[in-house]
């Protein structure tokens, strides 16, 4: 089916300049980077307004080049060793209940940035306590050691996205690899974390291929699934397949449930940390 | 007082942006946190809130129009 020519209505979304520069103002004065404004994401301006964002640790620049993916792409700097302390500073000046730390994926770094991870987990639980922590990590190319460090440092929530169904990885994130991000969702359920992972759609899957996806999800034990529109973010990106409904999504939320996960966001503009609270809270029976 | 509302940097690298709908009439009453116009990106359609109560007193650009970011689409009278 032909791509419509104007947007569809679900996704319009509110901006607030003032509120936005609010927040912003806070991530510049710390040299703090978002991955809301990184990848341009469209609930910026909701969640900014709400004082909430997903910071990005170790830098701003990617080592992989994911086509889905509004992040930049090269040979990114060492990591700010300040990063941790100013990340706990500006969840407390935001006050933030659930914080969600996610990066750009280190595959220069030994340690694929796990200690960074787990600095800013221990600053966060020292400077806010009670605040839940989140952690939205990269496959690290399925190094236990790695994913130990990340996990001894006690996230609340260990997410790791698989992004799309098996048959599109390659394209769609070449240097990625479908079983291997099971195998870390795998791991960390083993070790006994609460899991979550999200996929888009939008990028040319088909019914059966979402389907075999669930399952393949679940069986790793996975407990939290986000699923939300692929919204293609320049001419340059993979292309856009089509804009799935409401209904859609509904139905998609439903064969996950069923299927036994415990907690599942479905909507178009649902992303791996949106309103990621109301889902920490939706799972706190697992606690 | 005269406030002028304008266009939004939406992302980074953002230098122009299309205000593809007003939301609002000429003359007519706004609220703060209200809508008053769109713009499209690549990925969304975003509305514009304004940033203060008052009567949309004009509207200097057209639905169409291409605006360099912090350029003026139109005037609040508070």
């Amino acid at each position: 089916m032909p791509l419509p020519e104007k947007k569809p209505d679900w996704l319009k979304v509110r901006y607030n300049a003032e509120a936005v520069n609010e927040v912003a103002e806070i991530m510049r004065d710390l040299n703090l980077n978002t991955v809301c404004s990184e990848a341009n994401c469209p609930n910026l301006g909701e969640c900014y307004r709400k004082h909430t964002s997903t910071f990005m640790i170790l830098g701003n620049i990617c080592t992989r080049n994911c086509r889905f993916c509004n992040v930049t792409t090269g040979r990114p700097l060492a990591p700010d060793p300040k990063e941790p302390e100013n990340i706990a500073l500006a969840a407390k000046k935001l006050n933030l209940r659930h914080v969600v730390l996610t990066c750009v994926t280190r595959d220069d770094l030994p340690d694929e940035g796990a200690e960074q991870f787990a600095k800013t987990v221990r600053a966060i639980h020292k400077q806010c306590p009670g605040t839940t922590v989140e952690t939205l990590i990269s496959d690290m190319k399925m190094n236990t050691d790695a994913l130990d460090i990340v996990l001894e440092s006690k996230p609340d929530i260990l997410n790791h996205n698989v992004e799309t169904v098996r048959e599109l990885q390659k394209k769609v994130r070449p240097q990625a690899d479908y079983e291997r991000s099971l195998n870390v969702l795998r791991y960390c359920k083993q070790k006994g974390f609460i899991t979550k992972t999200g996929f888009m759609v939008g990028l040319g899957e088909t019914e059966q291929q979402i389907d075999r996806l669930l399952d393949d999800i679940m069986d790793t034990g996975c407990d939290i699934l986000t699923i939300g529109q692929y919204l293609q973010p320049t001419p340059a990106h993979y292309p856009l397949d089509r804009y799935a409904t409401p209904e859609d999504f509904a139905r998609y939320k439903k064969a996950a449930l069923d299927k036994g996960f415990r907690h599942v966001a479905s909507t178009p503009l649902a992303r791996s940390s949106y309103r990621a609270w109301e889902v920490l809270e939706g799972v706190n029976d697992l606690y | 007082m005269q406030k002028k509302l304008t266009m939004p940097k939406l992302r980074p690298e953002m230098e122009k942006g299309v205000l593809c709908a007003w939301l609002k009439e000429e003359g007519e009453k706004v609220e703060a946190g209200e809508p008053v116009f769109e713009v499209e990106t690549d990925k969304v359609v975003q509305q514009i809130e304004a940033s203060e109560s008052g009567i949309l007193s004009k509207q200097l650009a057209e639905e169409g129009d291409e605006i360099s970011v912090f350029d003026s689409v139109g005037i609040i009278d508070t």
